[in-house]
């Protein structure tokens, strides 16, 4: 065993020098190192679950936000809806009113057309029996009794009338 | 023949002849993990592990035969 | 220039460099020591233990920086030894998940003290720099190999650092004397490889009454399944034993023959020749680390198993 180099003291040494090795770097390098992949894993699984939750979170919130704009989107329907409702209604009162008004000026523009007429009429008959009767005594030349000159005014106006 | 020529012979003898063996199965043994990696490509990371193994076992034959060789070439035997 | 020329013009240089360099400076035929060879004056204190003092001081004060100031964001030292443990820890779960949690400090130290130590042996300096013993010291456990010097007599000229006839081949040494290495790689020391492999066969061995108690015993001594079960016992105890030796062999010898291989490729033709293997021998020094570890923990798995144990049960209550 000499020749191979082989003793027990250096074995010894060597066992020993192995022991204190792995103790010295289990205490500094694998049992912290271990430790730190641990807790990463833990803080990787863990932020994994904070990310899944807050996803969850977003998906809560846009399901939300959609429902709003659903019912916000809805209520302006409703809202245009019940305008435009109001706006008919309105448009077919404004449009009675105005056939009424229509109506209303027609009938006075032809009530007083008619009585301008029957005014018009009437002056014009005074006129026409003056003129007559002046025309008459013009051309008759002298003065009828007052009872004839009655009959002769009637019936040029009657005749008038015939021809109106 | 003296002592000493004789020693050398058999030392060179001793691991020479302790080497046949396992050359032949580590042949044998690289040649199926071959195939098996071939057929299995998933395989591959066990499968190197075994043959590493198995090489080793078929190994230690030869380091016995080298063992063997030291002892005589160092005149321990 | 085309990267193939440039690649042949490459080893053309590196080989002139080479056979220059051989020719001015000399050196001796290659002299491997199989055992660590005690410093001068330092009864038990070997060359390869130095330097596993130096490797442990390494790692020591890597696990210091690189621990020193945790952040849950790593940054620098702190984010490569996370990646060196993780994998780690996650390649050995991938063979053995039950047990690495409770094994990982004597896996992962003898991983990295391992492969440190196998990649110090390849620093320059690792067996050529060393004092100047004499030969009766070292006599035992120390092989010349009687290589004949190709370049010896090339030249007509005697270069001044070249060694004469029958001077010492180490530059400053006297003559009859050899070199005894100042650096050694530790794991090219019988007694590492020794004291880990009795480690890793307790460590298995203690995983294995921790899984199943006293019934472990059971797996060697089997006395209620006849002569044929006592003699499977047998042989699983034989072969349990066996593996300190094969541990202590595989890891010593792939190092060592490395170190022969380079020493003796230097001599042939030093830069060219050597450069893949050095290449192979960075390879070969994680390969052999790697494989301790996993073997560990791959034990474990066996020892700490039922399967056997429960079908020796039920052979024995058929019998």
């Amino acid at each position: 065993m000499e020749a191979l180099g082989l003793n027990l003291p250096k074995l010894i040494y060597q066992i020993i020098n192995f022991l204190m090795l792995m103790i010295i770097l289990y205490a500094l390098l694998y049992k912290r190192i271990l430790a730190m992949l641990a807790e990463r894993q833990q803080r990787i699984e863990q932020s994994l679950k904070d990310a899944e939750q807050v996803k969850l979170q977003l998906a809560n919130a846009k399901r939300d936000y959609d429902a709003e704009i659903a019912k916000a989107r809805q209520e302006a329907a409703s809202i245009v809806a019940q305008a435009q409702e109001r706006a008919k209604s309105q448009e077919v009162e404004i449009l009675a009113q105005a056939r009424r008004d229509a109506d209303r000026v027609r009938e006075e523009a032809r009530v007083s057309t008619l009585q301008e007429r029957d005014t018009l009429l009437r002056e014009a008959k005074d006129q026409i029996a003056q003129l007559i009767t002046l025309t008459a005594s013009q051309v008759l030349g002298a003065e009828l009794k007052a009872s004839g000159h009655d009959t002769l005014i009637a019936e040029s106006l009657s005749a008038l009338d015939r021809r109106n | 023949m003296d002592a000493e020529a004789a020693r050398l012979l058999a030392t060179a003898l001793a691991f020479g002849l302790a080497a046949i063996g396992p050359g032949v199965g580590i042949g044998l043994v690289v040649s199926g993990a071959l195939q098996a990696m071939g057929r299995n490509p998933e395989a591959q990371g066990s499968l190197t592990t075994t043959m590493f193994i198995g090489i080793v076992f078929a190994e230690a034959l030869a380091i016995f035969g080298l063992v063997i060789a030291f002892l005589i070439g160092f005149g321990v035997l | 220039m085309s990267s193939r020329n440039r690649i042949i013009l490459i080893v053309v240089g590196a080989i002139a460099v080479g056979i220059i360099a051989r020719l001015i400076f000399p050196m001796g035929s290659p002299v491997v020591t199989v055992r660590a060879d005690d410093l001068p004056g330092l009864p038990n204190f070997t060359n390869s233990f130095m330097v596993l003092l130096v490797v442990d001081l390494i790692l020591i004060l890597l696990a210091f920086f690189a621990t020193r100031n945790m952040q849950l964001v790593p940054r620098g030292l702190q984010n490569a030894m996370e990646l060196v443990i993780e994998s780690m820890f996650n390649f050995f779960c991938s063979i053995n998940k039950k047990w690495t949690p409770a094994a990982f400090p004597v896996l992962a130290t003898i991983f990295l003290m391992v492969i440190l130590s196998n990649w110090a042996g390849m620093l320059p300096g690792f067996g050529s720099i060393g004092f100047c013993t004499h030969e009766e010291h070292s006599s035992q456990g120390a092989l010349a190999i009687n290589l004949k010097d190709p370049y010896l007599g090339l030249l007509p000229v005697q270069f001044p650092l070249a060694a004469e006839e029958g001077k010492s081949k180490y530059l400053g040494c006297e003559p009859g004397e050899h070199l005894l290495e100042l650096f050694r790689a530790p794991t090219a020391d019988l007694n590492l490889t020794l004291a880990l492999a009795l480690v890793a066969f307790v460590t298995v061995e203690y995983f294995g009454f921790r899984a199943l108690g006293l019934g472990y015993l059971g797996k060697f001594f089997n006395f209620k399944g006849g002569p044929i079960s006592i003699i499977v016992g047998l042989f699983e105890f034989i072969s349990e034993i066996a593996r300190i030796p094969a541990f202590m062999f595989r890891l010593f010898g792939n190092v060592f023959a490395g170190e022969v291989l380079l020493i003796v490729m230097i001599f042939l033709l030093p830069i060219a020749l050597p450069l893949p293997f050095y290449l192979f021998e960075v390879f070969v020094g994680f390969m052999q680390a790697f494989i301790f570890s996993v073997l560990t923990i791959a034990f474990i798995g066996l020892a700490t198993e039922h399967h056997g144990d429960d079908h020796s049960h039920a052979e024995g209550a058929h019998h």
